[in-house]
């Protein structure tokens, strides 16, 4: 049965919640699931703002259908041409065979390359500052490539001062029941999924989100409705204030991340005594994940939120631990900026991985990487201590 | 020097910038940029670039 909720005067969320998909991109894991948000906003023209999962289809169609009671569909608007928004395409020009879609001419290229050429004499491309006039709502479309495919638009309605923002202030987490930030403890129980999200699907293209966020200061915002999760019309300046800052590869905490692998628990006994002596040292911000056990995205997550990250990884078949060499690939494909590392390896016979894992984070953009690399053969002893203290003094205090 | 823009993603190359994350260095030309030279934002080659209008 249908499930659509009024967001305001004519206009619905048609939406649908996944908690059965694992991994976000069949990458990511979602333990809070994810919501797939899609709109109708009803005028003289009635206006579908993306389809959705293909695992939501029936749901979906019958959201559309009890919106809309026996209207046309007069246009399907296309903000981003990505499957978990986008599978549904096709279902919806066959169902509504009066409706146009309007999308960017590189929407309409991608969307011929997913679906083929059948309804190609129905869409409508749109450039930057194209109107639509709906009735009494009038739409105008932003671009915005790379945030984060190269297609990607956004859709700001004037006369209620709405932004269809795309991906773009999304986040994991399936919604349940409240549909707005403001209902909600979003720092407390959405954040670090925002961040997460954020992070890992959109932080390679800061500088793209800052030409959004930059064309988006200009415009005077009631209500933001973005692809996945709930919905913002108070304290937008929060939530815009951590993109400015992710964006921008800026720390939100002056705190300290630490990511360990380990086979046997001595690298980890070395970290945990890491995470102890900075504690100790007086870092109240602290973070501390093993590599074995929780999923790279929120080591990428917390790095964008802290300012320093310390890396301590065991030799690998006289090299790094792949679990570690993986996290700092995926780490220097989000670009991550302005960060000061410092590094601890672990070797039984000729210790090599901190030199591996120097190399990587030494290319990455505006980081300084600590020198001496912090060294144990096999594990710790109660005599490395005292060097223990200087290194972390250095670090911290870099 | 003309500058040229990426038609995936509108990225503009600057020649008087060049790309120094990708070793190619300010003063270079378009026409100059290595063949396998790719947008380093969205990663299409130069043949998906034309000349900024």
């Amino acid at each position: 049965m249908y499930n659509v909720r009024k967001i305001k005067e004519n206009l619905y969320w048609v939406g649908a919640n996944d908690r059965n998909l694992a991994n976000f991109e069949r990458i990511i894991p979602i333990p809070r699931g994810v919501s797939y948000n899609s709109y109708i906003l009803l005028d003289e023209k009635n206006v579908l703002f993306d389809t959705m999962d293909a695992s939501a289809g029936d749901l979906f169609f019958e959201n559309i259908a009890h919106v809309l009671n026996g209207k046309p569909l007069d246009y399907l608007v296309v903000h981003h041409v990505e499957p978990d928004h986008a599978s549904n395409i096709h279902r919806v020009m066959e169902a509504y065979p009066e409706a146009v879609l309007v999308c960017t001419a590189k929407a309409s290229q991608m969307i011929k390359q997913f679906f083929g050429n059948g309804f190609e004499s129905r869409m409508m491309a749109v450039k930057e500052g194209d109107t639509l006039l709906l009735g009494k709502h009038n739409l105008t479309f932003v671009l915005a490539p790379m945030v984060h495919w190269p297609e990607v638009m956004v859709s700001y309605e004037t006369t209620e001062k709405i932004l269809f923002s795309a991906d773009a202030f999304g986040t994991f987490g399936a919604l349940y029941g409240p549909m707005f930030a403001d209902e909600m403890n979003f720092d407390r129980d959405w954040l670090d999924d925002a961040r997460r999200y954020y992070t890992n699907i959109v932080g390679k293209y800061g500088t793209q989100v800052q030409m959004l966020l930059n064309k988006a200061a200009g415009l005077e915002i009631s209500l933001l409705c973005p692809l996945h999760g709930p919905m913002w019309r108070e304290n937008l300046g929060y939530f815009i204030d951590k993109y400015q800052k992710w964006s921008t590869y800026t720390p939100e905490s002056e705190g300290v991340l630490i990511v360990y692998a380990s086979m046997y628990g001595h690298t980890e006994n070395m970290a945990e005594i890491f995470a102890s002596k900075i504690n100790e040292a007086g870092v109240k911000e602290l973070a501390v994940y093993n590599l074995s056990h929780t999923d790279c995205s929120y080591m990428i997550a917390d790095a964008f939120k802290y300012s320093r990250i310390l890396l301590v990884a065991p030799t690998y078949n006289n090299g790094l631990n792949p679990l570690m060499e993986n996290f700092l690939h995926e780490l220097a494909a989000r670009f991550i900026q302005k960060r000061t590392f410092a590094i601890a390896e672990n070797g039984t016979w000729m210790p090599a991985s901190g030199k591996i894992m120097r190399s990587i984070v030494e290319e990455m953009k505006n980081c300084t990487v600590l020198e001496p690399t912090f060294t144990i053969k096999s594990a710790l002893h109660p005599e490395q201590l005292s060097d223990m203290d200087t290194f972390i003094n250095q670090f911290i205090h870099n | 020097m003309r500058k040229f823009v990426c038609t995936m993603c509108g990225h503009v190359y600057d020649p008087e910038v060049g790309d120094p994350d990708s070793g190619i260095a300010p003063g270079t030309p378009f026409e100059s940029l290595p063949a396998n030279w790719t947008c380093p934002v969205c990663g299409v080659g130069k043949e998906d670039f034309e000349p900024q209008k």
